[in-house]
């Protein structure tokens, strides 16, 4: 049963507001046993997956569209299933330290389980379009999580960012998947797995694979999409540690991963993942070891990890593969412990600048010692678990089938990014807790935290020490399956600790020794000058959403600026476009011109009595006039009822001209008794000109459809069933108060509404706006006096 | 005879939209009344063939007479007049107190809600 690991985790949402009460710090690690329970319920119902297989479960959801919830848990979804929720369980716990003094805490919790069940539903959808919907969940729970603080400028900012980035990296997702279930037939994982070959000889796959790919790179913030991975850091810390480094930014790595048996092996997908993710993994490397802000380093150096992983999932073959699944559990491990850490810091020492910070080992003992085996294992040195990965990287670069050119460069990039990653592990450490005593330290009473807070970071940066000296077997048997099914064909798996002396080694080795030499020209490396702060990513974000706004703003001024006959010429134009172009382009061979054989002469006048009438009231020169004229035309659509065969539509018609033009005198006789033109010569010219093409639009729509007969009339039920179901003889009147009833009664509620409306206009004077005419001009002294006599 | 009606809607509709496009109000009143015919029209052309002397009113044994109007259409448009008379009827009384308030009519004095 894979569902319920996905609604438990919703369903505690709710459970959580619970930490809002007193004691908040037992409530969270009371609620963490939530994701401890889906790790065991997940772990209880793995053994297949041990041996290799999967778990598929169904779901009918719209039968009628083909689409089933389907889920499915094999050796990748394990692995990641067992992070969201084992450091999920963590976290939770330490949350409830972290935030133990905010009442929010428990709206904090909520959004974290929210993100769990869809983290959780991501990894474990066998369908693309289920997975899709967990996919948008991610984001939304991740726009909750990182505006958490709200009423921070900052941090409505980053959650906007990565909402904006992500949304619309998740679009183009939902696009390229479309097209992927198009090409393969089927919207199921299993399926699209199984059709390798198929999609990568079908025409959509570019489009398919560039699309998926930008909802990728946004996700897992691929280089140029980095930018809002620091802006995220506004989260609280527990939210950084859980979303923005272990689980939802690796979402991209998982789909990639998951779907790189099917459309990878293509230089399409191997090159532009090998080269974006490397580019990503050596940029963010460097830029990480010049921060100063603890979360803002450990921002970049995740964004750098993901380009990792990005990048083996482009380098591919065994060790690719490998390396991926190792990778995505070691970084998972040390990246949650550090930025727990960060926050242990910032929560003690009430900063996380590293200019402030400093001398902090003789006052949080434990916390170094935690701090020191996390960075030991970021720093990939030997013994540590981050050490068997980054040398996965090294045979995954060195044995890459991509070309000797992409495999050196490769293997520079790890070595440059190994390098930088000591530089930086060692002014985190130096910088926190070596040295001076610093101004923070000496200012509060700076402790280690309670043993409850320490538990978070201590369990993954001890695993990180365990993992390669004691647990390589078991962690075999789980990175195994992982890997069989990001490479496709089975993997048997044994990682180790020591290969002999080989290529890898000698590299891995070469780099530290540089990383080591580097690291005490540390703080100059930070200090020399950066890029100047404009051509920063989310600078640059900022300025585009500014530039949208404001082209919208002068749009929307330019086509609704408040006079009504610019609205409606900007809808006459907007309707010669955009039907009047493409009927003018395709439709003019549908107009027919059909003579009638019994037209009559008074037929014939009376139609043509209409565009006289027409063009008589507009070039009236009284009102009297034009009124007139405009009766003379509904005199003569009532006779064409008449003549064609409409009774009831012609005294209908007549006594509306009637009460019309009785209406129309009475409103005449109290507006100023002007009619001359307001507008210049050539607006008028311009005017007539969009007239015409209007009527001549029309007349071509009218010719080209009436006599359209593609499809049956409707009118014969009703001349059958009238007065058998109807009981009346009149076709029409049944059609109102019968067949058609309802539209009936909305035409009443639409008088009625129409009279409510003229009777407030008429009788309820006592408006604070009402002004007498002749006050008018007095109300507004000297600023605009509204010229009457214009 | 569609030829004829076509050339008529379309001169509705041109002259209703020049009138519209003016700023006297009474002349945006009677492009209304105008657009209302053309719309009407409009609607009666979609039908099942322009007849004549064949009313859609059946006989004592249900059967309509030979070559029946189309009833539906002229159902439609029965409701159009009645709803656009109400329409035109609003704008009229709109007219006559935006007059009152401004003291104008000229459409372009009617631009924003912030002069009164």
């Amino acid at each position: 049963m894979l569902y319920p690991l996905v609604l438990i985790a919703l369903a505690a949402a709710p459970l959580a507001l619970l930490a809002r009460l007193p004691g908040r710090d037992r409530i969270a690690w009371g609620l963490a046993l939530i994701p401890l329970a889906i790790f065991g319920l997940t772990l209880a119902q793995a053994g297949p997956v041990w041996e290799g297989g999967q778990i598929v479960e169904r779901i009918a959801w719209v039968p009628a569209l083909g689409l089933d919830l389907s889920f499915t848990l094999d050796g990748l979804s394990l692995l990641f299933t067992l992070i969201i929720t084992g450091i999920g369980t963590l976290i939770v716990g330490y949350a409830g330290h972290y935030l133990g003094a905010d009442s929010g805490l428990g709206r904090f919790l909520a959004y974290m389980m929210l993100f769990m069940g869809a983290m959780l539903g991501l990894v474990l959808a066998g369908n693309v379009l289920t997975m899709f919907v967990f996919w948008e969940l991610t984001s939304v729970t991740s726009y909750l999580l990182i505006g958490y603080k709200h009423d921070y400028a900052d941090a409505r900012r980053g959650a906007l960012h990565s909402l904006l980035v992500t949304g619309g990296g998740g679009l183009a997702l939902l696009v390229g998947l479309l097209l992927l279930g198009q090409a393969a037939g089927s919207y199921e994982l299993r399926d699209i797995l199984a059709a390798g070959d198929v999609l990568r000889a079908h025409a959509l796959y570019p489009a398919a694979v560039i699309l998926i790919l930008l909802g990728c790179f946004t996700k897992s913030a691929q280089i140029p999409f980095h930018f809002w991975l620091p802006g995220a850091m506004q989260a609280p810390t527990p939210a950084s540690a859980f979303l923005h480094s272990a689980t939802m930014v690796k979402a991209g790595v998982y789909l990639m991963a998951r779907l790189s048996p099917a459309l990878g092996g293509t230089a399409l997908w191997d090159v532009t993942l090998a080269v974006v993710g490397g580019a990503t993994m050596t940029f963010a490397a460097i830029v990480a070891m010049r921060q100063f802000d603890l979360k803002a380093m450990l921002a970049y150096t995740t964004i750098s990890m993901l380009g990792a992983l990005t990048m083996q999932i482009g380098l591919g073959g065994k060790y690719g593969a490998e390396g991926v699944a190792t990778n995505i559990l070691a970084h998972a491990l040390y990246k949650s412990a550090l930025f727990m850490l960060a926050g242990v810091i910032d929560h003690e020492c009430g900063t996380r600048d590293l200019r402030r910070l400093g001398g902090l080992r003789a006052y949080m003992p434990q916390t170094m010692v935690i701090t020191a085996l996390a960075l030991l294992s970021f720093g990939g040195i030997p013994v540590m678990f981050g050490f068997v990965a980054k040398e996965l990287m090294l045979e995954a670069a060195l044995e890459t089938d991509l070309g000797a050119t992409l495999s050196v460069l490769a293997v520079a990039a790890i070595a440059v990014t190994a390098a930088a990653y000591l530089v930086t592990g060692w002014r985190l450490f130096s910088n926190t807790f070596l040295g001076q005593r610093s101004m923070a330290a000496m200012q509060q009473h700076v402790t280690d935290p309670v043993p409850g807070m320490l538990i978070g970071p201590g369990v993954p940066a001890a695993l990180s020490l365990i993992i390669p000296l004691a647990l390589l077997g078991p962690i075999s048997g789980l990175i195994g399956p992982a890997s069989t099914a990001i490479y496709g064909k089975p993997l048997e798996v044994e990682l180790a600790l020591w290969h002999g002396v080989n290529t890898a080694l000698l590299v891995s080795l070469g780099a530290i020794a540089v990383g080591v030499g580097l690291a005490r020209f540390g703080e100059q490396l930070a200090n020399m000058r950066g890029w100047p702060a404009w051509s920063r990513g989310d600078m640059i974000f900022d300025r585009l959403i500014e530039r949208t706004l404001a082209g919208a703003t002068a749009l929307t001024r330019t086509i609704q600026e408040g006079r009504l006959r610019r609205y409606i010429l900007v809808t006459a134009l907007a309707m010669l476009l955009f039907v009047g172009v493409p009927f003018a382009s395709f439709g003019l061979g549908a107009i027919r011109f059909d003579l009638d054989p019994q037209l009559q002469f008074y037929e014939v006048l009376a139609v043509a009595l209409i565009p006289v009438g027409v063009l008589a009231t507009i070039l009236a020169r009284t009102r009297l006039g034009a009124i007139i004229a405009a009766g003379v035309v509904g005199a003569m659509v009532s006779l064409l009822f008449v003549l064609f065969s409409a009774p009831d539509l012609a005294l209908t018609q007549l006594l509306i001209e009637v009460l019309s033009t009785v209406f129309l005198l009475l409103v005449f006789s109290v507006l100023p008794v002007r009619f001359e033109s307001f507008s210049a010569a050539w607006v008028r010219r311009r005017d007539a000109i969009v007239a015409a093409a209007m009527g001549l639009l029309i007349t071509g729509l009218v010719l080209a459809t009436a006599t359209n007969d593609a499809f049956a009339p409707l009118a014969p039920f009703f001349l059958e069933n009238s007065l058998e179901k109807g009981k009346g003889a009149n076709v029409v009147n049944v059609i109102l108060v019968d067949f058609r009833g309802f539209d009936t009664m909305g035409e009443i509620t639409v008088l009625f509404i129409a009279l409510l409306g003229i009777y407030g206009l008429l009788r309820l004077r006592q408006g604070k706006n009402d002004v007498a005419p002749e006050r008018v001009t007095t109300a507004e002294p000297a600023a605009e006096p509204v010229d009457t006599k214009r | 005879m569609i030829i004829l009606l076509a050339i008529a809607i379309g001169s509705l509709f041109a002259g209703a939209t020049y009138l519209m496009l003016r700023r006297s109000v009474v002349k945006l009143i009677l492009g209304l009344i105008l657009l209302s015919h053309g719309v009407n029209l409009l609607i009666f052309t979609m039908g099942d063939g322009v007849r004549r002397g064949a009313s859609p009113l059946v006989d004592a044994a249900g059967q309509p007479p030979p070559g029946s109007a189309d009833p539906l259409v002229q159902a439609l448009i029965l409701t159009a007049i009645v709803i656009s008379f109400g329409f035109t009827a609003f704008v009229m009384a709109l007219a006559y107190r935006s007059n009152q308030a401004v003291g104008s009519d000229d459409l372009d004095d009617l631009s924003t809600t912030d002069r009164l």
